[in-house]
């Protein structure tokens, strides 16, 4: 199954695209789902229609569904949640204090940021296993949001290796002593495990699927101003950090002719310098999307922007194909290369830390597990030339 | 000093309707300092300069700082990070990781408001305009002092479960650090002291939070949710900025006929949906705002007729309260007899019908999913009650 993830700097028209993409595909005649992943769901504004939290077909071959993230999160979470609550009110009814705070206290405890958005893409599993659909588009929440989401499961992976496995083992050791002592209570249950280790695997497959060049793209939408092309040439090289390939960007509101003389001949001139910027400093395709003389809100004007931008072409194809993560040899030396176009040599810094090599790219920052063959080997070399960063390891 | 925060779904325009704020009180004669803490920081792109983690002056009376949560949570929490640091280290894990891992949740939530805290205790400026992150973060910004008490409330008992866990018989198996006195203290220090000041500095009279929308739908639609949000942590939303108006030559444009008439539309929406908050008009420019010139030109056109640090409307406050019996919605309604009223909810919103006006008001979600219970008029507010569905 294709994966589309469209994102970008909130309101350039992440929702619209991916839309119009998916109405484009379904016309190419591929099965299509849309997912809404963005807590601020816009998909029915856009469709000019109500929406359930139910998937419904609103066009041939089109499924949309704006997930609940609040069912969500209750259904993968709410084991632990109520663990800690029930541990949180026995502590406050123990010391006097309220004890109805403990849920709310206990739910705030256990909101890490990113944690909504990641939960709410374990629906692209669900998608790819009803086996109904060919491509799945995702409206993703902002870049911010995306970015600390594609964190997340490294975040994870961390506490699960090097605290959470530890420490149930530890507390395997602990139980029959926490009994005896009236502290079973502080002992999570085995449910409380298994909720977790359910979530690790969880993120996990759609870590799989987000990193899988083969299937998914990202697609960043952006607007033809300068605040939002410099940032979105940022996020560029962080999704490229992550592993995310991009292989298109989709340029929304751009001034058709007759709309570029009089009080807009300004800003239409600044488009031009922004989509002449544009092109040299993304190395993808890139699409127009002109502002239409009202809002595209409905399927048929929607089709109607997909046939004009897409024309022939298949908005599901890959627009490019690249591995923005590899491994290759060289006289002995591996060298491990990320692309990260537009970053300056001062932007990044290169850390091995066991069996971890810790990428920074300004704020952004990366845990890139080593493959056994490298660990431990000293870093030769690390340089950034033309976009891309070469770290070598001595043979 | 006067304190007030922009907030607005991502991409309205918050960055340069803060700098015009600022800018124009400064050209007023008001010491003013204009604050950055969203993460990816571009107010230093809308001056077309280089900001940094310490005050840069741009004009007299201007001054600007994006601040690095890295720098501040070094300063605020220096024992909580060395514990974390130091506990993960025990693990096997290298300092930068442990460190990276210590700022995760609300970090920069936390230091924006504690900085801001001690620009006022400073009493170098008389306005400190805050440009925050996309309303998201924003709310947790100003839910944090609750939050964190709240949570703080329960941090011995924590501290409790996580020795019960790891100690005394994990400490001598497995050699985990248990937090020393320090990282209590600091925490402490935290809850006695900024806690409370932050909450105090959130419910001054003089602080308030400005919405900043542009007129789409979809933004005015998260405009509204914001502004619900802000009532439920009792925040003052003194105004709501309009942003990218079409001006009236712009309206001249043959292509861009429709697109007025839809923002005049809008525009007459979103002061229905908001009143008595007042409504700012931002107009698009010519062309792009960007370098201190432009912003400030902005900044003059934007408050014409208005100074930008008044507190422009002082709008009664929805409540949401919840007790052993349930939910409450309060409304203040001076003057309202029950007669008058209508009460009803239809799809997650608490719709009240006084007279010929109408209110909707997007109910919280945990609120929207329980059952109407009952509606009556309590010293000038309208009560409403919500229990569980049966």
């Amino acid at each position: 199954m294709r994966v589309l993830l469209h994102t970008g700097k909130g309101g350039v028209g992440k929702t619209t695209m991916a839309l119009t993409t998916a109405l484009g595909a379904a016309m190419h005649g591929h099965r299509t789902f849309v997912l809404s992943t963005d807590a601020a769901h816009s998909l029915g504004d856009a469709l000019g229609a109500s929406l359930g939290p139910e998937a419904c077909e609103v066009a041939p071959g089109v499924t949309v569904r704006e997930l609940s993230v609040l069912d969500e999160l209750d259904d993968a979470w709410s084991v632990v949640q109520e663990w800690l609550a029930v541990f949180l009110r026995g502590e406050a009814r123990h010391s006097g204090d309220a004890e109805e705070e403990a849920p709310m206290v206990a739910e705030e405890l256990l909101a890490f940021p990113g944690l909504e958005e990641l939960i709410a893409l374990r629906a692209i599993r669900q998608v790819e296993a009803s086996g109904a659909y060919d491509v799945c588009v995702v409206d993703c929440a902002p870049t911010g949001s995306t970015l600390r989401l594609l964190r997340f499961p490294d975040v994870l992976r961390f506490l699960m290796e090097n605290v959470f496995d530890w420490k149930r083992r530890s507390m395997r050791l602990v139980r029959p002593l926490a009994r005896r002592v009236r502290a079973d209570r502080f002992v999570p249950s085995e449910e409380v495990f298994a909720a977790v280790e359910r979530l690790y695997a969880d993120v996990t497959g759609v870590r799989q699927i987000l990193l899988d060049g083969d299937r998914t793209s990202a697609r960043l939408v952006v607007n033809p101003a300068r605040v939002v092309v410099d940032e979105t040439r940022r996020s560029f090289a962080y999704l490229s950090l992550y592993g995310v390939a991009t292989d298109a960007l989709l340029v929304n509101r751009v001034l058709p002719p007759d709309a570029r003389s009089g009080y807009f001949s300004r800003w239409a001139e600044r488009e031009r310098e922004e989509l002449h910027q544009i092109d040299r400093s993304f190395p993808v395709p890139r699409f127009e999307f002109p502002l239409q003389r009202t809002e595209p809100i409905g399927v048929e004007a929607l089709m109607g922007l997909a046939r004009a931008v897409f024309g022939d072409q298949d908005p599901a194809g890959f627009f490019s194909k690249s591995r923005p993560i590899r491994l290759r040899k060289e006289a002995g030396s591996t060298i491990l290369e990320i692309d990260l176009p537009n970053v300056s040599n001062e932007e990044v810094e290169v850390v091995a830390a066991g069996r971890d090599l810790v990428v920074r790219v300004r704020d952004a920052q990366r845990l890139i597990s080593l493959p056994d063959s490298v660990v431990g080997r000293p870093l030769e070399e690390v340089r950034l030339l033309d976009g891309v960063l070469a770290v070598s390891f001595a043979p | 000093m006067r304190l007030v925060l922009y907030t607005g779904k991502g991409g309205v325009g918050k960055t340069t309707t803060a700098a015009a704020t600022a800018a124009c009180a400064a050209e007023r004669g008001v010491r003013t300092l204009v604050v950055s803490s969203d993460v990816a920081h571009s107010l230093g792109d809308v001056f077309d300069t280089e900001l940094s983690s310490v005050p840069v002056t741009l004009a007299p009376k201007l001054d600007a700082i994006e601040l690095d949560a890295r720098v501040e949570i070094n300063r605020h929490y220096g024992a909580i990070r060395e514990y974390l640091v130091e506990l993960f280290r025990y693990q096997g894990i290298d300092d930068v990781v442990a460190d990276e891992l210590a700022l995760l949740p609300g970090a920069e939530e936390v230091t924006a408001l504690l900085a801001v805290e001690e620009f006022a205790q400073s009493a170098a400026y008389d306005l400190v305009v805050v440009d925050c992150a996309p309303t998201g973060s924003t709310l947790r910004l100003v839910a944090l002092p609750e939050m964190l008490s709240g949570v703080l409330r329960f941090l011995p008992s924590l501290a409790r479960l996580a020795s019960a866990v790891v100690s005394p018989w994990a400490q001598a198996v497995f050699s985990v650090p248990l937090p020393k006195s320090p990282v209590f203290r600091d925490l402490q220090k935290l809850v006695d002291e900024r806690a409370v000041q932050l909450r105090r500095r959130l419910a001054a009279s003089d602080t308030t939070v400005r919405i900043v929308a542009t007129p789409e739908r979809m933004v005015i639609e998260e405009a509204r949710r914001a502004y619900m949000e802000l009532s439920l942590f009792e925040l003052r939303c003194d105004a709501v900025v309009m942003n990218r108006l079409l001006p009236a030559s712009a309206g001249e444009e043959e292509f861009f006929q429709d697109w007025c008439t839809l923002q005049a539309q809008r525009h007459r929406e979103l002061e229905e949906l908001f009143a008595p908050v007042w409504v700012v008009d931002a107009p698009l420019q010519r062309d792009e705002v960007v370098g201190l010139d432009a912003v400030s030109a902005h900044g003059r056109e934007i408050f014409a007729e208005v100074e930008p640090h008044a507190v422009l409307s002082e709008a009664p406050r929805l409540r949401f309260t919840k007790t052993k019996a349930g939910h409450r919605v309060h409304l203040p309604l001076p003057g309202a007899s029950p007669e008058d009223l209508e009460v009803t909810v239809v799809e997650g919103e608490l719709i009240v019908r006084a007279g010929s006006r109408r209110r909707s008001i997007r109910l919280p979600p945990r609120i929207a999913r329980l059952a109407l219970e009952f509606a009556r008029v309590d010293a000038g507010s309208l009560v409403v009650g919500f229990r569980e569905p049966a």
